[in-house]
């Protein structure tokens, strides 16, 4: 630049063009001229030509001050590639999900001598690459593009050694689940660059992590706490794995199990088939993989009527000892109420349960009339979508004019849909003391899982649901669960499948809730089976207590030790609450049966 | 006497030109290292992120199960076969049976001491062993 303006300054406009033209003429012949007498105008000249190089020097930085970043490599391969995530951990520290790293080839067009031989070289190392494509990409202006994501060692090195000035690798986050589709539902999966898409993953990018990345922090590993969930892996491979066998023997369409810890509202584990391998991430609109637990919705069966006898308890109007009229049917108009196992006599409320009886349960829930009934579903949560950390949940579907003929119907579990998590819920707040906790799929300790949770019913009428549920494994519907050292309590739900507008007799929806121990209530397991099958071993029938009932039986005797669930002799006062009551005979054992 | 000074004073120069330019180059060097020991512990970490991963696919509980119903005879535990410790009969009390027919062969205590905990020799402390060292 100093010369520019030398040679400039030389060569001026030589013809004379009025006095600027000879002034300057004259100036340059002084300043070239040896004369000692005139090295003021030299100085002048040089301090001149010095003066003018810092201006275009400082010109040039308050340029550069105002251009728009050149675009750093560094900074968009970082912004590009994938971001670490925390490790998932199980209960027990056991890995669910963690961040593997991973080479992933890109290239910087601008930078590339010829791309077809670029395209042609990089096309023979990765052979999964689209030729045309990747021609396309790289004749894009951008400053970086990527040629392949999670390229091989083999690749890795294949490219490394084609030298190509333009070309790079870079190390990625890859997400892997080992335990590949256990708990799939719950972990959800994260993209290729790290985002997480459902479940669990995409909650703890809403709990800041997205923001972070998005920012321009590059977290590292080390930066990010491991975040533990309420999972215990090894019980979840026992459940699925039951699950899997039984939706499978039964030829169901789907199933799913869960199972809970009533008082810290903690799942323990969780299965819903059909499932994925999050490794390979499905298609999210695939509404066959939902997760059944809480994204789709069922009308419950008769597990409502636990729901139903509580209300009924706790409103004190009806105890142990009253009877309801369950002979004949009840009619609704053109609608009339049958039982399945139609005893046609008066029921006590433990018969009522044993016996599964819609027209007692029914009964029940008319005398408290339609408002109260409303009221108390919508205090149990069964009326508003229920949120967890998953993100995805659904709303469950409410009759629009609910009438008698409604309240008749949902007593027994036929004209609500919920998600089988939300029933769970309640099942959960009717055994462990009355309080509604809702699930949680973060490792929680009792006092904080107890904090808000509102108390929904009395201490005596959880006491008594647990007596009815013991009752009903003793000798109701739910023997199959009767596994001997454990007190387990439990109950049956088949509801007919609304099919066309008409409750279907042979599509049923089939669920079992089973709680261990009846006394002191730990775990709430449930099994939930749609359109299982009637097999010639259950003698055709496809009710609850053939299918479900039989998985969590196997589940029960599986899962209890893995859960540290010591066998133990008959408690001698299961239920002490009831026994200052004067109900007596629930602490003894009962004897004789009924229902199947 | 002042071309003396001179050279102590050029020769002090030299040697802390050359003292601080060891010290650079030290500087250097150490950093160098601080940056290479930085990526390997990068790479090591890496390298445990994938071990862990790898640990926790080769022990996943459906592998294990896969290969315990494949290879191995063993049984699921069932409720049944699970005792509490108090419910254990308690234990006989120790009889010596070879002791007893030693007596009544009237190879009587005389010819064989009791055995006394207190006298038996014993391993030296390790507190002495390491004083020996």
């Amino acid at each position: 630049m100093t010369t520019m303006d030398a040679t400039s300054a030389k060569h001026a406009p030589e013809p004379a063009r009025g006095r600027l033209a000879s002034s300057l003429r004259g100036f340059v012949a002084r300043a070239f001229s040896t004369n000692i007498a005139l090295s003021g105008t030299r100085i002048r000249l040089i301090a001149f030509v010095f003066f003018s190089l810092y201006c275009v020097i400082a010109g040039k930085l308050v340029y550069l001050g105002f251009k728009p970043d050149p675009a750093n490599l560094r900074r968009a391969a970082a912004a590009a590639a994938a971001a670490a995530r925390p490790d998932l951990l199980d209960r027990n520290g056991e890995i669910l999900a963690t961040d593997v790293k991973t080479m992933s080839v890109f290239a910087e067009p601008r930078r590339l001598v010829d791309k077809d031989e670029a395209t042609e070289l990089l096309t023979a190392a990765l052979p999964q690459v689209d030729a045309k494509e990747l021609r396309e990409r790289l004749a894009s202006k951008k400053g970086f593009v990527w040629v392949k994501r999670e390229v091989t060692p083999h690749q890795r090195d294949e490219v490394f050694h084609l030298g190509l000035p333009g070309v790079g690798l870079i190390a990625e986050n890859k997400r892997v689940y080992p335990n590949g589709p256990l708990a799939a539902h719950v972990l959800g999966f994260a993209n290729i660059d790290n985002a997480g898409i459902a479940g669990m993953e995409k909650y703890i990018d809403g709990q800041g992590l997205a923001d972070l990345s998005g920012a321009g922090f590059s977290l590292t590993p080390q930066d990010l706490q491991p975040i533990t969930l309420s999972l215990d892996i090894k019980a979840t491979q026992a459940l699925r794995d039951e699950l899997a066998k039984g939706v499978e023997h039964f030829k169901a369409k789907a199933g799913a199990a869960a199972i809970m810890d009533v008082n810290t509202g903690e799942m323990i584990a969780t299965a819903s088939m059909p499932d994925y391998d999050p490794n390979t991430p499905p298609d999210v609109h695939d509404v066959n993989l939902i997760n059944r637990l809480n994204v789709g919705v069922y009308e419950m069966g008769s597990t409502f009527k636990a729901l139903t006898i509580a209300m009924a308890l706790d409103s004190g109007k009806v105890t142990l000892n009253s009877r309801f009229d369950a002979r004949g049917t009840l009619n609704f108009g053109r609608f009339p109420i049958h039982d399945y196992h139609a005893q046609n006599r008066v029921l006590t409320v433990p018969e009522v349960f044993t016996y599964s009886s819609n027209i007692g349960t029914a009964r029940m829930a008319l005398g408290q009339g339609v408002e109260k009934h409303k009221a108390y579903l919508r205090k149990m949560g069964q009326l508003t979508r229920m949120r967890t950390e998953l993100p995805e949940s659904s709303e469950p579907l409410v009759p629009k004019n609910w009438g008698e003929l409604n309240t008749a119907t949902i007593a027994f579990g036929h004209g609500l849909a919920v998600a089988p998590l939300q029933a769970m819920m309640a099942v959960g707040a009717l055994l462990n003391g009355g309080y509604l906790i809702t699930p949680t799929f973060l490792k929680r300790s009792e006092e904080e899982a107890k904090k808000d949770a509102p108390q929904v019913i009395k201490p005596e009428t959880s006491e008594a649901m647990r007596y009815l549920m013991r009752l009903n494994a003793e000798i109701g519907t739910a023997k199959r669960v009767n596994v001997p050292g454990y007190f387990v309590g439990g109950k049956t739900g088949t509801a007919e499948k609304v099919i066309g507008g008409h409750y279907s007799k042979n599509r049923l929806f089939t669920t079992f809730m089973a709680i261990l121990p009846a006394d002191k209530p730990k775990y709430l397991f449930m099994t939930v089976m749609d359109e299982p099958q009637g097999l010639p071993e259950t003698g055709g029938y496809a009710t609850a207590a053939y299918n479900v009932g039989a998985v969590t039986g196997k589940l029960l005797e599986r899962v209890g030790p893995i859960l540290g669930v010591a066998p133990r002799p008959t408690p001698a006062l299961p239920f002490p609450l009831l026994a200052k009551q004067g109900y007596a005979f629930a602490n003894t054992p009962a004897q004789g049966g009924g229902g199947h | 006497m002042t071309r003396y000074l001179n050279i102590a004073v050029i020769l002090a120069l030299i040697g802390s030109a050359v003292y601080a330019y060891t010290i650079k180059y030290q500087t250097a060097f150490r950093a160098e290292q601080i940056t290479k020991t930085k990526l390997e512990i990068k790479a090591e970490r890496d390298a445990i992120a994938v071990l862990r991963a790898e640990w926790s696919f080769l022990t996943r509980p459906a592998r294990i199960q896969q290969l315990s119903e494949r290879y191995l005879d063993l049984q699921p535990l069932t409720v049944d076969r699970l005792v509490v410790a108090r419910q254990l009969p308690e234990r006989a009390a120790r009889v010596d049976a070879i002791g007893d027919k030693i007596e009544t062969l009237g190879l009587g205590v005389a010819s064989t001491p009791a055995a006394d905990p207190a006298k038996a020799p014993t391993t030296p402390k390790s507190k002495t062993k390491a004083a020996g060292h």
